[in-house]
């Protein structure tokens, strides 16, 4: 049937590309109705506790999603705490109030808070922090003096060194962050002076991560379409015979997107990433068959025939490594994120895909090409060919005459890959998605030292019986006090806010602005006192952030200096330990929200999971080895190049001291599919080889020619294809090339030298009755 | 055109009333009613989301001989663990009002600084001057019309930089002249806040508001005040107006 279908696609080359195009423009008609996300929160579906109790929290306690711009200045000696720069503070703020999508009644900055402070003797006062600029440096200073007094203010609103303030500006939806964060700009680069201006925050990082990841694969995939065609062309000579595997790569590329848009899913940062996986998968599979079929044309001269062989050749080893990268992929469907399982369901659909265009499409595209465009096809010796063939007959020799030191060097690889194994930091931060001297990586680092932190996360604690209004006790503000004052200890954690410090705020100002009284007042009389005077503000719903109106929760305000997963992590055991070894006074719940913890619980869930799926496809790429050779033993023979590629891989995560995070974790499923393919056409083409000659010392020499010269070919193509990716502005972007590189390198060098050397080491058992 | 109009302005003012005057009198009639007076109020609080919070709480007010010059003294009855705060105010138009809180449970007066009367009521919609009165002398006064048996006044701060709103209309009752409704407008020009008489009742043949609410339209929340057991022309001695007194409530006025 097989068979029927290539012949029909060589003789009838013209129905197979109208069909073909009519795929890819079908494909492509379904791009308009692109449904793009970039938030991350989706990881997570939506029915999943940790993001139904923060938006419950975040409608709760009136909270937002928040873009962090600082203002600092260093060059005068009061810092920003000059009439110059509050003047800009000022107008920035009202400037950014006005921008659509921006909440500005919840918009926090010194100009938007009310303060209480000592009016005179015996007298309090509820007064704007800064209302209007001051006219002179004194009542500059003075409001820096009492932004130092608040513990609302200082370390959130104005850094404590006096050199920075941050405007906290709430909007509407994460995704309006990078189109905010755009016309803050504009209206901070109108303004000249000593002021730097820095915007930050997790919404703005993860915002513009995705605007940038699509960005990116306008120029990553097309950069590495070129190097992959002029890499082809060195190796093929022939510019039309080259054109189709990149043909073949983009129609994949168009027919799977174009899948996933008629399937109604949303393109999620994740799919965005699904063209630079698919592209090396389409191009590896073709160039199998160009490399076999260049040399088989050598031979025959006959296009016809070539191709027919060549597929003939190539058809079972081809249908395994699409059908083991299929399951690499298709595993991830079984992850418990969303997006995950929608990137690997597609790319499932796209590897198939890429086989049956192998199958077909490059049959029909080389029938279609005249004689004379054939011509000198594989008659001129390929550009570094006869170095090549040198060095694989070489390495031929090498892998089977030194196979015992081979074995022995592999063993003493995988030990110590395991030991680095071992040493993975399994960890991750959107705002390191981006290379290290991004602006937002630069704003994070700056905003970070000057303040108690730009990543939050909202501890909640809940009473079980709730007419008791417990957060009104000393007793249960006395706790939460002292859990904040443990978070103040810990180095990840810059800030805390809460109730208490309202509570006691006022409270020593009401009883004359001495600090000895900077404490919980005694009775519960006194802290519901002390509360309602606060409510005599300018804005009393600011207490509503702290607590609820029946005092029946607190959210305590975290701020962190850090948003990377184990500090999060780091945070949420150390508060959890503290809840068991201090049991509060009251029966509470404790749980977390924000968007910092939303990043961890996602983490875990993807972690765990790809760690599962990966196990799974590795069992199923065993027994789909197994039923291929139909004999365990080449089953497990085949396992071990992938084993090794991928110890050997991720032990270098852990040597160099690079986290394991979400792009690494999807490119298991890459590194799977990809380096069992090599050995899987490696093994296969031994068994038939061997079959006709009987010798594995013959079978040897054989595949160091044409199997071998594809393996290569493969392997320079796709690594050196992929290493402009090294220079792209995004991290997973390097580390889809780094993996690249290496998947190539790795998993060649353990077929062509480990894998012979196993074979001469296990001749007998391995071709047990293989011989007709 | 521009004629049309100065004769419009010029016949309002033939009229007999101007905006000065129309606020004056509306200012009479809510704040100043007999020369004494006394009410239980409960506010009911309601947040956006629906959530409510109660204060009950009696006020008595006394005016002074001469002038302008009134006294408010507050005493709160509820959320209970409030209960015996108590405040003073010696409302001074044309001046800052001197304003003292006692709280019970710190056994601590404090006097509340001179200066921004636009704070909030005790957490409620309703700022310090709504409800004790925001003097006329305050802003510029324009009659914009009449609508409904009501005056359209719109009234302008003479000290922009002191408030929130860059102005305010009020609907004023031709008859009464009791203030029917306040729309705010904030700086931008968009409406944040509407004041509200909901019910107006005739006490001692005074018409008195019984029922008012504050809508915030920005925060979503209001705040509804009922008044209730008016009474007005009782006597209150002058010494409950003073500090002595926030820490001794009379007794024979605060049993709610």
């Amino acid at each position: 049937m097989f068979k029927k279908i290539i012949e029909f696609s060589v003789n009838k080359p013209k129905i197979i590309m109208a069909i073909v195009i009519a795929m890819v423009v079908l494909s492509v008609a379904q791009f308009p109705g692109i449904k793009i996300d970039t938030d991350p929160e989706n990881m997570l579906s939506e029915k999943e506790f940790v993001r139904i109790f923060h938006h419950e929290v975040k409608r709760e306690f009136g909270l937002y999603d928040y873009i962090v711009l600082g203002i600092v200045n260093e060059a005068h000696q009061d810092g920003v705490f000059n009439p110059e720069t509050l003047e800009k503070v000022h107008r920035i703020t009202e400037e950014i109030k006005k921008i659509e999508g921006v909440i500005a009644y919840e918009l926090m900055s010194p100009s938007t808070k009310d303060d209480i402070e000592q009016g005179g003797i015996g007298t309090v006062r509820f007064k704007w922090l800064m209302d209007r600029p001051p006219y002179s440096f004194e009542a500059a200073r003075k409001i820096r003096e009492r932004a130092m007094e608040n513990p609302m203010f200082y370390g959130t609103i104005v850094s404590e060194d006096g050199k920075a303030v941050a405007v906290y500006v709430p909007i509407k939806a994460k995704n309006l962050s990078y189109k905010i964060s755009g016309e803050i700009k504009k209206i901070t680069g109108a303004i000249t002076g000593d002021e730097e201006y820095y915007i930050a925050g997790l919404p703005v990082a993860e915002d513009t991560f995705g605007f940038e990841m699509f960005k990116q694969m306008a120029i990553s995939a097309p950069l590495a379409m070129l190097i992959i065609f002029v890499l082809m062309l060195g190796f093929f000579k022939n510019v039309r015979l080259v054109t189709a595997p990149l043909m073949l790569a983009g129609a994949t590329v168009l027919i799977a997107m174009g899948a996933l848009m008629a399937a109604g899913q949303t393109v999620h940062i994740m799919s965005s990433m699904i063209p630079i996986f698919l592209m090396p998968i389409a191009v590896l599979d073709s160039v199998h068959i160009l490399s076999e079929f260049f040399d088989k044309y050598r031979e025959t001269h006959d296009r016809k025939k070539a191709i027919l062989v060549t597929v003939e050749d190539l058809f079972k080893p081809m249908l395994f490594t699409s059908l083991t990268t299929t399951a690499g992929f298709l595993s991830l469907a079984f992850t418990p994120i969303p997006p995950v399982q929608v990137f690997g369901i597609f790319i499932a659909v796209g590897v198939m895909m890429a086989w049956v265009l192998t199958m077909t499409f490059i049959p029909a595209v080389i029938s279609l090409m005249s004689k004379e465009s054939l011509k000198d096809f594989g008659i001129k010796k390929e550009m570094s060919a006869g170095l090549m063939d040198r060095f694989l007959v070489s390495l031929g020799r090498f892998s089977v005459y030194r196979w015992k030191a081979i074995l022995i060097a592999a063993l003493a690889v995988v030990a110590i890959s395991g030991y680095g194994i071992t040493k993975i930091n399994i960890n991750d931060n959107p705002v390191k998605w981006f290379t290290p001297g991004h602006e937002i990586r630069i704003a994070d680092e700056v905003l970070n030292e000057h303040f108690g932190g730009t990543y939050t996360a909202y501890l909640v604690m809940e009473a079980e019986n709730k007419k008791e209004e417990i957060f009104k006790t000393p007793e249960m503000l006395r706790y939460v006090e002292s859990l904040q004052d443990h978070l103040k200890s810990l180095r990840q954690v810059g800030k805390t806010t809460s109730l208490a410090d309202v509570t006691k705020k006022v409270y020593y100002e009401l009883l004359g602005g001495d600090k000895k009284n900077d404490i919980i007042p005694a009775t519960k009389q006194a802290i519901a006192q002390c509360l309602i005077s606060f409510q005599n503000s300018h804005k009393p719903d600011d207490l509503w952030h702290f607590t609820t109106p029946d005092y029946s929760k607190v959210n305590i305000w975290v701020q962190l200096k850090s948003g990377d997963n184990v500090d999060m992590s780091m945070v949420r055991d150390e508060v959890a330990r503290y809840l068991q070894n201090n049991p509060p006074p009251r029966e509470i719940k404790t749980n977390w929200a924000g968007l910092t913890y939303i990043n961890v619980v996602w983490q875990s869930r993807m972690v765990g999971g790809m760690l599962k799926s990966f196990m799974g496809s590795f069992i199923i790429v065993f027994f789909m080895m197994t039923f291929l050779f139909r004999s365990p033993l080449k089953g497990l023979v085949s396992m071990i190049p992938l084993t090794v590629t991928i110890l050997f891989i991720y032990s270098l995560l852990g040597f160099t001291g690079r986290n394991y995070d979400m792009p690494v974790a999807i490119l298991s499923a890459l590194t799977l599919g990809l380096s069992v393919d090599f050995a899987i056409h490696f093994l296969q083409r031994s068994r038939e080889i061997y079959s006709e000659f009987g010798s594995w010392k013959l079978t040897a020499q054989k595949m160091f020619q044409e199997p071998g010269r594809a393996i290569l070919r493969n392997a320079l193509i796709i690594s050196i294809g992929f290493l402009p990716l090294l220079a792209a502005p995004l991290m997973p972007y390097k580390t889809v090339g780094v993996f690249m590189f290496l998947i190539m390198l790795v998993s060649s060098v353990a077929t062509l030298v480990l894998l012979p050397a196993i074979i001469t080491g296990l001749e007998k058992p391995f071709f047990k009755g293989g011989r007709n | 055109m521009i004629l049309a109009v100065a004769f419009l302005n010029y016949s309002f003012a033939a009229e007999a009333i101007t905006a000065v005057e129309i606020v004056g009198k509306a200012n009479q009639a809510s704040y100043y009613q007999a020369e004494d007076g006394k009410a239980e109020v409960r506010m009911v609080i309601t947040d956006s989301l629906g959530r409510t919070r109660e204060r009950v709480m009696v006020i008595l007010r006394k005016d002074a001989s001469e002038g302008d010059q009134q006294k408010y003294y507050v005493y709160f009855n509820k959320p209970s663990d409030v209960k015996g705060m108590t405040y003073l105010v010696w409302k001074k138009p044309g001046a800052d009002d001197d304003r003292w809180m006692y709280l019970p449970a710190l056994d601590l007066v404090r006097r509340i600084a001179a200066g921004d009367k636009r704070s909030s009521f005790v957490g409620s919609n309703f700022a310090y001057e709504d409800i004790s009165g925001r003097g006329t002398e305050e802003d510029e006064h324009t009659l914009l019309g009449e609508e409904e048996g009501q005056y359209k006044i719109k009234s302008v701060p003479k000290n922009p930089g002191s408030v929130e709103f860059s102005y305010f209309l009020i609907w004023v009752d031709k008859v009464t002249f009791m203030p029917k409704k306040a729309e705010l407008y904030d700086k931008s020009g968009n409406l944040y806040k509407i004041l509200e008489a909901l019910e107006i009742k005739e006490v001692q043949g005074f018409p008195t508001v019984t029922k008012m609410k504050a809508t915030d339209l920005v925060s979503g929340g209001n705040t509804v005040s009922e008044f209730s057991n008016i009474e007005y022309d009782i006597g209150l001695d002058e010494k409950i107006f003073t500090e002595r007194s926030l820490r001794r409530p009379p007794r024979k006025y605060i049993k709610g």
